[in-house]
């Protein structure tokens, strides 16, 4: 913890320190860059860690200022109650908007946002309750205790609490269970709900908590500004919160902070600067606004906090976790139990069949390969195991449990682990924080016990977990690097370790020697062999026949979508069939 | 904290301080802020280069202007106003050029017991005169006065039904709410009421729907170009009754882009916008000439507006009420504000181009019905309604 | 106390709708072809047509063309741009090419608008030279905003194409002042279909719109360039390797996006009134017209820009005041639609 806080401490205390610096209008002008810090701090969330873009946040503001502007003055009800009113409500707007839009991808998603940017701008200066587009003036100051705490100054330590508890909160988050399954989202929904998460409820999730920081800088915005209409919550602002979090760096929390700062106090220099500059009308600002939007695309797209980070070297401290197995979650089967049943199982595709009456099932604790030459189906095979596709006809069984129209997620709670044949990992988390993604499933605790941090002691329970799987893949050392980093072997040895971290009962392994230079594979092969003496149930599908021999126990040979040959190896290899199979395609 | 990091925090402590220090402190600061970008430029760009005409002096004090603009928003709005008062200590703000932005300051100028003569046309900003409005005064015809004008002339036209068709934004929200409940007391009927777009590039349902209820006369209530787009679309569609419009379109540009399909237009405006027809007789002909002559003189500035002249009328019940004030007080301290404020309320009589300013504690406008006349447009030009 | 619609106003509103969407289809089919090679969904698209009527505007008033000095500067930059990225590369091939597209044309196009227009030049030359600025124009723009990027994922374009769309409206509040225009009309006159009075006018803008719609569809699916441009957006070294370079397919599209969008200005700059800020909401409908249409494919876009058009032009006549959320409302159940059929392909970012 104290670990954690050495970084932003000071900068806080600074921030705490400033109104006794500066006049009046600038501690006014920094509260307003708080303000649009929460919404960027959201657009973080939603833009850098989940990937969805919205252009639509402003809206939010807007519902959260506009909940407070008319319960304050019309119904004159206490503002400290109407935040509350305020977050639920735009919340639940968020809410129901997310469950609509979220399903879409990449452009229909921001357009989307553009929409309801848009609509919301219209709608309210139409409806007279709210003052239509003249607004509604005389929103009171916030009190507190019976203290006013109208003036700049005052409202600037409320408006700095309010961000320091909600960055405080987002870290938080993000460094936790929850928080590293939300971080997996972009990288692919299949990793998510391999690991047992549920990437559409998370986004959901990441929309919601988005939308109601967005809330709380409405509500903050209403009673600093003390009136509302309907211009700061149009289009044009939902751009420029992007803008801000692009700028300052969209995929961290301080980026966020760092966005607002520049962004504001640059418009606000370049009010003073450019008309007596230039001496004419016009709007210029825009114009340096938008030429500095490109060179930072072009030139620093990840934006300026991982700039500067890279530039004054700020390194991050070593984890001191100590590996520690979690007690196991689910009674082993004894070995040799049949606990994979593929029977009959077909697949095609416009009538052509992938996998053609394929039968074979898995023994517990036993390595079971599963070979065939390009284009023999044993991918399509393995995403039917692993409920990425879902069968034509035919029968999966896992543990007795029927599983061949589940999805992956639900086989995860039931104790199948996966690794990719293209590597998925989170490249900007930690080898150990990957290895606890695996691990979700192990955890209970959700969003609102991370964010205020009443997660620890699971945390650490977790991070243990992982550190263990990575000990016994022989990673421990790698912890605290980024998985990004990793050569391709050692990212795949930590797939398995993920994979592992969630205490399965059947480990399939994807082509895990594809791509690897003979000294990883030979690694690789003696991490699989000492995973089996551990107990460990393994299906692997590989090309490599030479790789696959010595780990495994039994190998099932698939050709043309049909089982060619079904045995101990070394009679497999003898097969004639096989021989055929294997050297006419090569 | 190592050391790197604490010399960081110091360099931002210092870079900050002085962003807070210097702030020059003339004799009489006024504060003036307009929306010259944004999609008011059309209104704020005159009033911009109107600046350069105000008073340099008055009562033997200089006179400073700070001037900025709030790109039309009200956040902005707001920020500066905060700017001005806190750290150029302004001792009265003219403007801001727009309703809602207008509204946005009332609370933070009774705080602050800051003066403020706004140049936005809603009669809200200053009715009713109540403790926060007691520091808030404005020169433009209220939208209820110039609605008022319209009225009349439809009155004594036997017109009995109107279309309305405005701005989907406050300028034309003002305008509807006035103009509906003036019509309802002498019984005119608005058969339709519809709302468009700045930027729209087709109002022909709008129009479809204006026509087909058959109204004695339309009137379209919004600003400067944009308001040809409805007319055009009007009498291309083959309506040949009345069209009124507001005050907002004069300038040339209206003419220019609305060209023959604008002819016979009637609209209410200032007397300053047609001061050499005025009658010798009329209070505001001889300011607004002189006007004219300043404002048509400048550089690129073109026709005589309207919107600047609220600038400048601001700027004569200034050269008004200083010297008052200045009898009790020293400029740059609230008890020059306070006296300013008095004083202001006090004018009597001012004689400016939108017509005699009377100010009272209960009247923060103070213009009566010789502040509006009503205009024709003939042969490509602004013709006055005797 | 609504009134009725009778056939005539639904006859009329019809017509307001394809004439609206017309315009949109031209937008659209452009957003498509631009995304389609370079990924960048081109906000800026909606200024190629207002900086179009403002120019045609400002060359029949006999006003010097602003546009002619953004060309010159802009051009000056992407040449700058060229030379110091040759210097870098330590090669000089394609120099040549660039001073000529970068100066030369911008140079001889601004001369010819600032000093050979006059009050006697027929009004065919006037659009000519309007045309060839917004065209010439457009190259320089993706040469200086997106070719330094080219590679970044869809959404950092398109945050990209949002910056350079602020930096032209700002540019167009300058160069154009804030004030609209109407151009003088091409052709006067209206002629009656199905005993409709319907302006010429506006068949002229229907007929030109769906002839550029064919002609792209011909382009990118029926012929070995247009095939090959589209190559460019699926694999980029691959179409180098093959020897379409990304550079030259990225300012191909860009220069026909922009005759495109001159062409949608000086059709729509007769019917309506156009200002410097008037690019956006035209764009963004024909964005969303594009989008309806999967941004793929160029007849679902026509149909969904129609489709906004038509949409437009019915609620002004029902509920003017919420014109705007009606019609973005209720394109979000086809957004939706569209995703869902649109087969979830993983999407990794990067």
């Amino acid at each position: 913890m104290t670990d954690r806080l050495r970084g932003p401490l000071p900068w806080l205390i600074v921030a705490a320190l400033l109104p006794l610096v500066l006049g009046p209008y600038h501690v006014a002008l920094f509260g307003y860059i708080f303000i649009a810090a929460l919404v960027t701090l959201g657009i973080v969330l939603l833009t850098g860690v989940t990937g969805l873009i919205s252009f639509g946040q402003a809206a939010f503001v807007g519902i959260g200022a506009y909940t407070t502007a008319y319960l304050t003055t019309t119904l004159a009800m206490s503002p400290w109650l109407t935040l509350p009113v305020a977050v639920v409500l735009t919340a639940g707007a968020a809410a129901v908007i997310g469950a609509v839009t979220l399903r879409m991808s990449g452009h229909f998603l921001a357009i989307a946002s553009l929409a309801w940017g848009i609509s919301i701008y219209f709608l309210v200066g139409n409806l007279p309750y709210f003052g239509g587009f003249n607004g509604l003036s005389g929103i009171p100051a916030l009190t507190l205790f019976g203290i006013d705490l109208r003036g700049e100054t005052a409202m600037y330590y409320v408006i700095l609490s309010f961000l320091a508890a909600s960055i405080w909160a987002v870290l938080n988050l993000l460094d936790s269970r929850v928080g590293r399954a939300i971080r997996s989202i972009r990288h692919g929904a299949a990793l998510a709900e391999s690991v047992g998460a549920d990437p559409a409820r998370l986004k959901i999730a990441v929309f919601v908590i988005a939308a109601a920081l967005a809330a709380l800088a409405g509500w903050l915005y209403a009673h600093h500004q003390r009136f509302v209409n309907p211009t700061p919550f149009g289009i044009h602002m939902g751009i420029e919160y992007l803008f801000m979090a692009v700028i300052g760096g969209v995929s961290s929390v301080w980026g966020a902070v760092i966005g607002a700062l520049v962004v504001t106090l640059m418009k606000q220099a370049l009010e003073d600067l450019l008309p007596s500059l230039l001496g004419q009308s016009g709007n210029f600002e825009i114009v340096v606004f938008g030429v500095l939007m490109l060179l930072v695309l072009q030139h620093a797209r990840q934006g300026l906090w991982p700039w500067l980070i890279e530039r004054t070297g700020v390194r991050r401290a070593p984890s001191r976790v100590a590996a520690d197995p979690m007690p196991a979650i689910r009674a082993k089967p004894e070995p040799g139990e049949a606990i994979l049943r593929i029977d009959r199982v077909r697949k095609s595709f416009g009538g052509l069949a992938a996998v053609d009456e394929l039968s074979f099932r898995a023994e517990a604790g036993r390595v079971l390969g599963l070979l065939g030459p390009n284009g023999a189906g044993k991918s399509t095979m393995f995403n039917l195991i692993s409920g990425v596709l879902p069968v034509s006809s035919g029968e999966i069984r896992f543990l007795d449990r029927r599983i061949d129209r589940e999805r992956s997620r639900v086989l995860a709670a039931q104790g199948m682990a996966r690794t990719f044949q293209h590597v998925k990992l989170v490249p900007s988390m930690t080898v150990l924080e990957n290895a606890a993604l695996g691990a979700h499933l192990r955890g209970r605790h959700g969003l609102l016990r991370a964010a205020l941090r009443l997660d620890r002691a699971e945390e650490a329970r977790l991070l243990a977990e992982a550190a263990y799987q990575l000990e016994r893949v022989g990673l421990f050392a790698q912890r605290d690097e980024l998985a990004g980093n990793l050569p391709l072997g050692q990212q795949r040895i930590l797939e398995i370790a993920r994979a592992l971290a969630s205490d399965p009962v059947l480990l399939l392994l994807d082509e895990p020697a594809a791509g690897l230079r003979y000294k990883e594979k030979q690694a690789l092969a003696r991490l699989l062999m000492r995973l089996r003496d551990d107990g460990v149930t393994v299906l692997l599908v590989e090309h490599d026949m030479d790789f696959i021999l010595g780990i495994a126990d039994r190998l099932v040979v698939m050709h043309y979508g049909r089982k060619l040959a079904d045995g101990a190896p070394r009679e497999v290899q003898a097969n004639a069939d096989v021989q055929l199979a294997y050297l006419g395609a090569d | 904290m190592n050391r790197r990091n604490k010399s960081a925090c110091a360099a931002v402590l210092m870079g900050l301080s002085c962003l807070a220090a210097g702030s020059a402190q003339a004799d009489i600061t006024v504060g003036v802020i307009i929306s010259a970008t944004g999609p008011a430029a059309s209104v704020g760009v005159t009033q911009q280069r109107t600046v350069p005409l105000l008073p340099k002096e008055i009562g033997g004090e200089r006179v400073n202007y700070i001037v900025l603009d709030d790109a039309s928003d009200t956040t902005t709005t707001v920020k500066q106003a905060k700017k001005l008062i806190s750290d150029d200590k302004v001792d009265v703000l003219l403007g801001p050029s727009l309703t809602p932005n207008s509204l946005a300051l009332i609370d933070q100028m009774a705080e602050t017991g800051t003066p403020m003569i706004s140049l936005a046309g809603s009669g809200a900003i200053v009715e009713p005169v109540d403790d926060k409005r007691r520091w808030v005064f404005k020169t433009p015809q209220s939208d209820g006065q110039m609605a008022r004008a319209i009225i009349q002339h439809m009155t004594s036209q036997g017109i009995r039904s109107v279309g309305f068709i405005s701005f989907n934004d406050a300028y034309g929200e003002g305008w509807a709410a006035s103009f509906r409940s003036l019509a309802e007391q002498v019984g005119i009927k608005i058969v339709a009421s519809e709302r468009y777009q700045r930027t729209d590039t087709s109002v022909t349902g709008q129009t479809l729907k204006l026509i087909s209820a058959n109204p004695d006369a339309v009137f379209i209530a919004a600003s400067g170009t944009p308001a040809v787009l409805p007319q055009a679309t009007l009498v291309e569609r083959g309506f040949r009754k009345p069209i009124y419009q507001t005050h907002g379109v004069a300038n040339n540009d209206f003419l220019r882009v609305g060209g023959k399909n604008v002819e016979g237009t009637l609209l209410p405006g200032g007397p300053v916008l047609v001061a050499e027809q005025l009658p010798d007789s009329h209070p505001a002909k001889a300011p607004s000439l002189e006007f004219i002559r300043l404002y048509e003189a400048l550089p690129n500035a073109g026709m005589r507006s309207t919107f600047a002249a609220y600038l400048w009328d601001a700027s004569l019940i200034l050269k008004a009420a200083v010297p008052e004030a200045l009898k009790t007080a020293k400029p740059g301290a609230p008890a020059f504000r306070a006296a300013l404020r008095d004083a202001i309320e006090g004018v009597k009589d001012v004689v400016a181009t939108n017509g005699v300013y009377s100010m009272s504690a209960s009247d923060h406008l103070g213009l009566d019905s010789r502040s509006r006349v009503m205009i024709r447009i003939e042969n490509g030009g602004w013709r006055l309604v005797p | 106390m609504g009134p009725i619609m009778d056939l005539t106003i639904f006859g009329f509103l019809v017509q307001d709708g394809l004439t609206t969407g017309a315009v949109y289809i031209l937008l659209a089919v452009s957003l498509v072809m631009v995304f389609t090679v370079t990924r960048i969904v081109l906000v800026p698209q909606g200024e190629f047509v207002a900086f179009a009527t403002l120019t045609l505007a400002g060359l029949e008033r006999g006003d010097a063309p602003g546009l002619a000095w953004l060309l010159v500067a802009a051009g000056v930059l992407a040449f700058v741009m060229d030379l110091s990225a040759a210097r870098r590369r330590g090669s000089r091939r394609g120099i040549a090419a660039a001073a000529v597209l970068f100066l030369a044309v911008p140079a001889v196009l601004a001369a010819v608008a600032l000093y050979g227009i006059g009050a006697s030049t027929p009004l065919a030359a006037k659009i000519a030279v309007t045309c060839a600025m917004v065209v010439a124009l457009g190259p320089i723009l993706y040469r200086v905003a997106f070719q330094p990027m080219a590679a970044a994922s869809p959404l950092y374009l398109l945050i990209a194409a949002i910056a350079l769309h602020f930096v032209l409206v700002g540019a167009g509040l300058y160069l154009f002042g804030p004030e609209g225009v109407r151009t003088s009309p091409l052709l006067d006159g209206s002629t009656e279909v199905l005993s409709m009075p319907v302006s010429v006018q506006t068949l002229l803008i229907l007929a030109a719109s769906l002839g550029l719609n064919l002609a792209l569809f011909a382009f990118f699916g029926f012929t070995l360039q247009g095939k090959a441009l589209r190559a460019t957006a699926v694999n980029r070294r691959g179409a180098e390797l093959v020897g379409v370079s990304a550079d030259y397919a990225g300012q191909l599209t860009f220069a026909l996006a922009a005759a495109i969008g001159a062409l949608s200005g000086v059709l729509i700059g007769p019917v309506t009134t156009i200002y410097y800020d008037s690019g956006f909401l035209l764009g963004l409908k024909g964005f969303v017209g594009a989008i309806i249409g999967g941004l793929a494919a160029y007849p679902a876009a026509a149909v969904g820009a129609l489709l906004v058009g038509l949409l437009e032009a019915f609620s002004s006549f029902w509920a003017s005041a919420y014109k705007e959320v009606i019609v973005f409302t209720l394109i979000v159940p086809v957004l939706l639609w569209r995703s869902l059929a649109h087969v979830a392909v993983e999407e990794d970012h990067d």
